[in-house]
């Protein structure tokens, strides 16, 4: 009674929408009425999205029961209570958004299949169940967020131009094609993300394989430091009747802001935590999903809850600032959320409380500090030493990074330190900059086939 | 509330103040394993450094980060320079703005990776 099972997936069923037969898949690319080449999303000529990595994450499951870009209903309903039509709860709108002359271009309608071509290669199709528009962008990109005004629980400050999730909505075409995603042509991933991809259906059969019946999530955007560790070490100690099997790393790929480490360092510096046995690798697994981080801190964490459920975790630890960026939100607006809800966003009660809500439990952590009296990494309601503590400030480390400085080993372990200057040697710069955004749009994760038709 | 920002100390920097008297201003951080200067900004000195820089941040210690790598360098000359750490120091670096945004334009599209 006291053991806890892996949950199912949110909404019931996981949902797989990958045609892996060629000739099947050459048969419906055949069958659509256009073609159209995936573009970024751009803001001043820099992308900040790319919808394939939407596509990739609904068909592939983590975003389960999203099945494809939402209809108008669906995002007004998301907006107003974060729920999809079907009711299972769900933070953001997911739509396939195209300009007036492509719509014109394109010529399709309601009903017709439209083969979505990504690097030139065909990758997907929208089977078109509704054609609509966004009247006002800016405003959509206000109410997916919240105002200090709406919702003033954890909003404290208006969204604008320096929040990348908001800019990404502001800057959505008008034209939303609404309808379910299918991908026909099976991407394979490049170095260094093959080894870590790790799909919903995957992950599941994984952890059984192992004999994980719990499993935490860390969340992350970051090349761990020791206090990224010590939550993963101290935050695993949850589970039943005894601490997590398993721990789970899962990195969110995508377009991130400047500042940020590149995805290719933040998903090899997590390895360089089990490869140095720091958490051993039998404990502990590195995964990835793709998406565009918006920042929404309570409202991605919700996110980051289905996509981690649907992998089959029973846990999931959230800290302070979670996929924060600014002071927009409440630095612990997450836990709130997992905690005592927020109801101007639709939950009277944690997520976990409300119907048709997440089965995935939260840890919610506070803070991780190094201890020079203690001499020790410390948990803040542990340690008691509050004027004496060091604060594992992230921004901090990235500046000590970019000075050249050499990291001590109560910052990043030598083999975390080693895989940043690894990428920084390959792509000149240490941090995500437009340079980097711009070449990894063209790279992308993903090859494709070649698919004759 | 009164914003900090820390320049750290590596082997040249502390070379250089070696005599200064800046020393015994010194902080020694996560078990000494790092040395650095804590600066304390009153409020207007702060904004004047946050209005400079778009990408400047005040983190979860109320330090200012996120600064360009060519300001920490220049406050650092500075600090060695003027044997302070006061709002003096930051008025100097302010005076050079244009000089570090110049700078910063550069290191946005390469920084060097250090040798070790």
């Amino acid at each position: 009674m006291l053991r806890i099972d892996t949950p199912p997936p949110h909404g019931g069923r996981l949902e797989e929408r990958v045609v892996r037969d060629p000739e099947l898949g050459k048969k419906l690319a055949k069958s659509c009425a256009a073609t159209y080449d995936i573009k970024p999303t751009l803001s001043d000529g820099v992308p900040i999205r790319n919808v394939y990595r939407e596509i990739m994450s609904i068909c592939y499951g983590f975003f389960s029961p999203v099945e494809g870009s939402m209809k108008k209903a669906e995002v007004e309903r998301i907006l107003k209570e974060r729920r999809l039509l079907n009711n299972w709860i769900f933070p953001y709108p997911l739509v396939f958004d195209i300009t007036e002359e492509e719509l014109k271009d394109l010529g399709v309608t309601v009903g017709d299949r439209l083969l979505l071509r990504l690097k030139g290669k065909p990758f997907a199709m929208i089977d078109i169940e509704e054609i609509w528009r966004i009247d006002n962008a800016e405003k959509l990109a206000t109410k997916t967020f919240g105002t200090p005004e709406d919702n003033p629980e954890v909003v404290q400050e208006a969204f604008n131009a320096k929040m990348p999730g908001w800019v990404i909505y502001k800057s959505l075409n008008p034209v939303v094609l609404a309808g379910k995603y299918t991908i026909i042509n099976e991407p394979t991933f490049l170095k260094p993300f093959d080894r870590f991809w790790l799909p919903p259906v995957k992950s599941r059969e994984e952890y059984a394989r192992r004999g994980w019946k719990t499993v935490i999530n860390h969340q992350t955007r970051n090349v761990p430091h020791i206090g990224h560790e010590f939550l993963m070490k101290d935050a695993g100690f949850t589970g039943d009747i005894e601490p997590c099997h398993g721990i789970q790393v899962n990195a969110i790929i995508g377009v991130k802001r400047a500042g940020d480490y590149p995805d290719e360092a933040i998903i090899e510096g997590h390895e360089a935590v089990n490869l140095g046995g720091y958490i051993k690798p039998e404990r502990h697994i590195v995964t990835f999903t793709l998406w565009d981080m918006r920042y929404g801190n309570p409202l991605e964490s919700m996110l980051h809850g289905i996509i981690r459920q649907n992998m089959g975790c029973t846990h999931h630890m959230f800290g302070r600032d979670h996929a924060a960026v600014g002071e927009y939100y409440e630095m612990f607006a997450t836990q709130t959320l997992w905690s005592v809800g927020i109801p101007s966003f639709g939950f009277p009660a944690s997520v976990n409380d409300v119907p048709y809500g997440l089965l995935i439990r939260p840890q919610n952590m506070r803070e991780f500090w190094y201890c020079p009296v203690c001499n020790e990494i410390a948990y803040s309601e542990c340690c008691g030493h509050t004027k004496e503590k060091q604060k594992f400030s992230g921004s901090f480390v990235r500046g000590m990074v970019a000075e050249g400085i050499f990291p001590p080993k109560v910052i990043f372990r030598p083999e975390v330190y080693k895989v940043i200057v690894k990428w920084w040697k390959e792509f000149n710069y240490p941090f995500c900059n437009a340079k980097y955004v711009k070449e990894k749009e063209l790279r992308l994760e993903v090859d494709l086939p070649d698919m004759d038709i | 509330m009164a914003k900090y920002m820390s320049v750290l100390l590596d082997d040249k920097r502390m070379e250089a103040i070696k005599g200064s008297g800046l020393e015994e201003k010194i902080d020694k951080m996560f078990g000494g394993a790092l040395n650095a200067f804590t600066l304390e900004l009153s409020d207007a000195k702060a904004k004047e450094v946050m209005d400079a820089f778009f990408t400047a941040r005040v983190d979860s210690r109320a330090f200012i980060t996120d600064v360009p790598i060519a300001f920490c360098r220049t406050l650092f000359e500075e600090i060695a320079k003027a044997k302070s750490l006061g709002d003096d120091v930051i008025d100097a670096v302010l005076a050079r703005v244009d000089e570090i945004k110049e700078a910063a334009d550069k290191e946005s599209e390469f920084l060097p990776v250090p040798e070790f």
